[in-house]
């Protein structure tokens, strides 16, 4: 018997007694496979204002809504940010994100931070100025985008200013906080006698913040596709799974899964 | 001779303290250590001076079969004894799924979060407490991640910044634990066994202790988020979350939100059976929220699904805990020993422990010698037995670092672990946060727990 051999052998033991806890760790959920660009393909195709379902499924008061309210809400949130967006253009006479940046004098790094869980962190804004954009699932992306099958459906795309636009809209709202839409906008969350809770909607800011993203980078398609498009570089089951959701919000039917072979 | 022995247990106890520390199987490493603690104290009285023989009966045995019979009762009995307490294990993880499967835990999440709208300090300490009621009945990491991942996407989308989200979220669990009748009764048996001082209960815990430890471990963790977050900037985040958190929105009906409460109310109020509970509110959970409308068969498959993944959910510790009996019985033995050696620094009054434990409490940390589900175990063994403390008062002082420090606030706990790579914070921020927490709740709580439970009577000991 060898040394590596032996080793080998005692490998199991040695670990059953000083190796780490067996704490059993939590087992993200599984998805059928679908290849990238089938979803992308499916999810291009769907205007904006029909992922309302999608985007509310994320709100923590969308219990309280109705359809009628959540897609009204979709419609004025999307023209306020695409106001807005033309009206951040003209006012700094600029139109890239990374230009308007820094004409306004925001903090713009580009961490790399990796991300493997189920909950994928794209980018973000801290307050008053800083804005975060992760350029692992950016650079992930990119590849993806050096295909023409891909490159063909999603078009001339700078993920990284994508990203910082969306993320720019939120230290529009702020600057704007008395008179913008997605701030004004209140629902009264419950009334005893002179007391009440009157709440923002969160979901608004993040529905016009992608609007206004749009209307900077000049998006032929809502920019929520970029959500399955970056978490598939890290899980392209999860990214299955997420696809799967956002079709069924849009009222769709979402493609058969496929083969193995045929998925990155 | 009992010096040498002494000092080499002392020894032992601290490799094992390393050990944990170091983040090893506990389970062998405890196994190890009953081991050595066997063979050392028993092989010790061969050598040992007459004098300290006769000072301690527990060593005195006579030949083979009073050697077999103290293994028996280290080996067999002691593990047995616990068998009660993990059948009580068992029933509380399937309770847990099924407030999960019904939509119970996420329902009333998301009423709670209604209620506080996009003011997100309102909305922390209404979640705070929510979490805490509902972890009064359930444990385990399955269901801290099945409700983490509804509260803590819900805490950053309103802006608070995610390391606060964690620790108050983390916090806030391990407030609901101390009225947990599953972890009263896990952490029981380290002390005693189920049968022993039957006045010993939850509802005589709960009144004497218990509602206070919550109460001061809930209002810490929401005064201190509510300080750390007045002093950071409130972020917006761009993130996808896949499909299992964010789209199990099964909502059960208004009524039935109170259910995760019944066992505990039960076991308090009436010191009603625990297991009962779990059974008579999970069945009403699953009738009430419509679960079961399935066939006869497709019904118990499902209770059984339930229970199985419930069992799953506390695989992990049962090793541990059914081999720490072990430990507690065999440390009795050693005890003589280590009172030769420590008998004159160990603390013997209640208000010196109190000051002690609350200073070291960072010792509760990465599974170090104060926290019972790591090396304090040992500590316990140590100090119950060259000193006299009241049940109660040392199970409020070894209850503190376990569920403060370690369940609430150290990376080491399983659901802290994962929320962390959750929510992506780092190892120092989430600590940073915590551990004033531990030491601000902890110190509270021993201030409590000398107040209500010192000088209690002769009855409280063993």
């Amino acid at each position: 018997m060898t040394k590596q051999e032996l080793q080998k052998a005692l490998e199991p033991i040695a670990q059953g007694l000083f190796g780490k806890q067996g704490i059993r760790r939590y087992e993200r959920p599984h998805f059928p496979l679908r290849s990238l660009e089938t979803m992308l393909k499916d999810l291009t195709e769907i205007p904006q204002e029909e992922w309302f379902a999608y985007v509310f499924s994320r709100e923590p008061l969308n219990g309280k809504f109705q359809d009628d309210q959540r897609r009204r809400w979709m419609e004025q949130s999307i023209a306020c940010g695409r106001e807005y967006g033309r009206r951040i253009c003209q006012e700094y006479s600029l139109s890239t994100p990374s230009e308007l940046a820094k004409a306004m004098g925001m903090k713009v790094t580009y961490p790399t931070y990796p991300e493997k869980t189920d909950r994928v962190l794209f980018a973000e804004f801290r307050e008053p100025d800083d804005i975060r954009i992760y350029m692992d699932g950016v650079k992930k992306a990119k590849k993806f985008l050096e295909r023409p099958e891909i490159s063909s459906i999603l078009g001339k795309l700078e993920v990284s200013e994508l990203l910082l636009a969306h993320e720019l809209f939120h230290y529009v709202e702020e600057k704007y906080k008395k008179e913008i839409y997605t701030r004004r906008e209140k629902i009264r969350l419950w009334s005893l006698g002179p007391l009440h809770n009157d709440s923002t909607i969160i979901a608004l800011s993040e529905i016009a913040a992608m609007a206004f993203a749009r209307e900077l980078v000049k998006l032929p398609y809502a920019p929520y596709v970029m959500d399955v498009f970056l978490v598939y570089g890290y899980s392209p089951e999860e990214a299955s799974g997420l696809y799967e959701e956002m079709m069924e919000f849009a009222g769709r039917t979402p493609c058969a899964p496929e083969e193995r072979k045929d998925v990155e | 001779m009992e010096y040498v022995v002494g000092i080499i247990l002392l020894l032992s106890f601290f490799g094992l303290a390393y050990y944990c520390i170091k983040g090893h199987n506990l389970m062998i490493g405890f196994l190890v250590i009953t081991i050595l603690w066997t063979v050392l104290p028993l092989l010790g009285t061969v050598f040992a001076s007459a004098s300290f023989i006769e000072a301690n009966p527990i060593l005195q045995y006579e030949g083979s079969k009073g050697l077999i019979k103290i293994l028996n009762s280290i080996y067999q009995s002691a593990p047995e004894g616990w068998g009660t307490t993990l059948v009580n294990v068992c029933w509380g993880a399937w309770f847990g799924r099924v407030l999960m499967d019904t939509g119970i835990a996420s329902t009333l999440i998301r009423k709670t979060v209604e209620l506080g709208g996009d003011k997100p300090m309102v909305t922390i300490a209404l979640l705070n407490i929510v979490t805490a009621l509902i972890f009064t009945a359930m444990t385990g990491a399955g269901p801290v991640i099945a409700i983490g991942v509804i509260v803590l996407p819900i805490l950053m989308s309103l802006g608070v910044p995610k390391a606060i989200a964690m620790f108050s979220f983390m916090g806030s669990v391990a407030a609901g634990i101390y009225l947990n009748p599953v972890n009263f009764a896990q952490y029981r048996a380290f002390f005693i066994q189920p049968d022993e001082m039957p006045d010993f209960t939850l509802g005589w815990y709960a009144a004497h202790w218990g509602y206070a430890a919550l109460l001061i471990m809930l209002i810490a963790t929401t005064v201190l988020a509510a300080i750390y977050l007045k002093k950071s900037k409130t972020s917006h985040a761009w993130a996808a979350q896949s499909r299992s958190g964010a789209s199990e929105q099964r909502n059960a009906p208004i009524y039935t939100l109170i259910l995760p409460i019944v066992p505990v109310v039960l076991k308090i109020w009436l010191d009603f059976s625990v297991i009962g509970g779990f059974v008579i509110a999970g069945f009403l959970a699953l009738f009430l929220c419509g679960r079961m409308k399935g066939t006869f068969k497709e019904n118990c498959q499902l209770v059984n699904k339930l229970y199985y993944d419930g069992v799953v959910d506390t695989a992990p510790l049962v090793g541990f805990l059914l081999t720490l009996p072990m430990f507690n019985s065999v440390a009795s033995y050693a005890s003589p020993y280590f009172k030769v050696i420590l008998g004159g620094v160990m603390p013997k009054n209640e208000l010196v422990v109190c000051i002690v434990f609350a200073v070291l409490l960072c010792m509760g940390l990465f599974r170090g010698p104060m926290t019972l589900v790591g090396c304090g175990a040992a500590t316990l063994g140590v100090l119950s037995n060259v000193a006299s403390f009241s049940v109660p008062f040392l199970y409020a002082v070894f209850a503190i670092p376990t569920i403060t420090v370690n369940i609430g606030s150290c990376i080491t706990q399983s659901w802290v672990a994962w929320g962390l790579a959750y929510t992506k914070v780092e190892s120092k921020d989430f600590l940073k946060l915590s551990i004033p927490n531990a030491y601000l709740t902890g110190v509270l709580q021993y201030v409590a727990a000398f107040i209500l439970l010192g000088g209690l009577g002769a009855a409280w000991f063993i």
